[in-house]
């Protein structure tokens, strides 16, 4: 019989993001701050260069102009395998859990920061201040997630809210997980596809069907982090790559 | 008189030792507004509607109705008034009006809080009542409800019920042994069939969650419930 701890680590989850299909339009952004309770970036706040975003579109210009092309990369926690932020805390409020996953535990965290100066991604966000919503949004805040006060280091957490509603209403209604059945916050917002959630377990999921891609490349692969956010190169109309590493 | 200060001193500090232990291992001391039985806005007795006893009053005399007959409690399933425990996150509160189904025609009109209830759910300007939280986990915990009740009243599974009403638990088991859901409350709510005003009896802090977890092989991974 397989119990129910077997079950839960059975999964290896991880998302794929097909650059050749960002437009750069921001809904990702604005999906996860919805779902995740992301303090808002006022602007006193991006003065302070404090800003959060838990996913963000990088954008990059290619060529001269006039014949002058905008690249878009959207970055998140790459849930590193080799993650250089979790042996650097004292607390243990990061560590990889046994579904590829580096997850954080706020009530663990005590703010050293020394997470976010190892994490060479730059996806990791402190509470400076204490978070403060106008009262227009505060019906707005996920019951599911939550509210880090100040103090605390944040990250994309592959909304695990939605992982463990996923998992757990599979089994009250008894079927199997399907991929599919579990999109994070950025994933079901994004127009065109290009950021696919799944299960690198299951062979026969889209993630795991993207990976065998010649494309694929991971961010800093050099630095040997192992990430579970894999990316798939964009390419040129004329036919070459942009992107990887080459 | 120096040594008075000092004796007033050892005591405070003696105190507030004894509350910080106390409230470490199990429910704090009920002093300074930490009692785990608040005053509900309406005084709802689970007696009268979830336990099957005969009713008494305050000083331990029988309750009778205006006839003169004995009252007992009407042994309402858990589930009737907290539908969504079995399907979801919260157990949820019944709105009034769940109430007010039966109490537009049932109860005395002369009882204090039923009077307020028809006040609130039947008067000029009907609203929700500020019921008074008792089971409050705190703001970094998410625990569902739902997986809970599906493991309890599995069949194989019965034994897992703390707290066990023995008599409840024959007579709520099905065919196939599985068990109703109000019977598997207990194991973290106490026998709240049979208090007049709710009281949180268990702790209810994260070592009694993993216990059981670790017990039962759920998952303890930290993010089981914490994001």
């Amino acid at each position: 019989m397989v119990t129910a701890a077997e079950r839960v680590s059975s999964h290896k989850w991880g998302m794929v993001v097909d650059v050749d299909r960002c437009t750069g339009c921001q809904a990702c952004v604005m999906a996860c701050q919805a779902e995740n309770n992301i303090p808002l970036s006022t602007e006193d706040i991006y003065r302070q260069k404090r800003t959060f975003a838990w996913i963000r579109v990088e954008r990059y210009w290619y060529g001269d102009f006039p014949d002058v092309k905008a690249r878009f990369i959207p970055i998140m926690c790459q849930h590193c395998e080799n993650a250089p932020c979790e042996p650097v805390c004292p607390v243990f409020a990061t560590y990889h859990n046994t579904e590829g996953m580096n997850v954080q535990i706020y009530n663990r965290c005590v703010g050293t920061r020394y997470c976010a100066n190892g994490c060479p991604y730059n996806v990791r966000f402190f509470n400076y201040w204490e978070p403060v919503w106008p009262v227009s949004l505060r019906n707005q805040l996920n019951p599911d997630v939550t509210v880090r006060s100040r103090g605390i280091m944040e990250k994309c957490s592959f909304c695990v809210q939605r992982i463990r509603r996923g998992v757990r209403e599979a089994a009250r209604d008894g079927h199997d997980l399907q991929d599919g059945d579990i999109g994070t916050a950025c994933t079901d917002a994004c127009p065109t596809n290009a950021l696919v959630f799944g299960d690198y377990n299951d062979e026969n999921s889209r993630v795991s069907i993207m990976a065998k891609d010649d494309r694929k490349y991971t961010l800093l692969d050099a630095l040997n982090t192992d990430p579970n956010v894999l990316y798939l190169a964009q390419v040129d109309a004329t036919g070459g790559a942009i992107g990887g590493h080459d | 008189m120096l040594a008075l200060g000092g004796l007033g001193v050892t005591a405070v500090m003696g105190f507030v030792m004894v509350f910080i232990i106390t409230a470490w291992f199990g429910n704090p001391l009920p002093v300074l507004g930490f009692d785990q039985s608040p005053e509900q806005p309406i005084a709802f007795p689970h007696t009268a509607h979830a336990g099957s006893e005969p009713l008494l009053n305050t000083d331990g005399s029988p309750k009778l109705d205006a006839d003169g007959n004995q009252l007992t409690g009407i042994g309402l399933d858990c589930t009737f008034c907290h539908r969504t425990v079995t399907s979801t996150n919260a157990a949820g509160i019944p709105p009034v009006e769940t109430c007010v189904t039966c109490h537009r025609v049932i109860g005395a009109t002369d009882s204090e809080p039923l009077t307020l209830l028809r006040t609130i759910g039947l008067g000029e300007d009907p609203g929700p009542i500020q019921w008074k939280r008792v089971h409050r986990l705190p703001d970094h915990v998410r625990f569902v409800h739902e997986p809970h009740i599906r493991f309890l009243t599995a069949a194989g599974n019965t034994d897992v019920i703390a707290n066990r009403d023995e008599a409840a638990i024959l007579a709520g088991t099905q065919m196939d042994g599985s068990v109703v859901a109000a019977v598997t409350c207990s194991t973290c709510h106490g026998d709240i069939k049979s208090q007049e005003q709710v009281a949180q009896v268990e702790p209810l802090k994260m070592g009694q969650c993993v216990d059981c977890h670790r017990k039962n092989n759920a998952p303890t991974d930290c993010t089981t419930c914490h994001f």
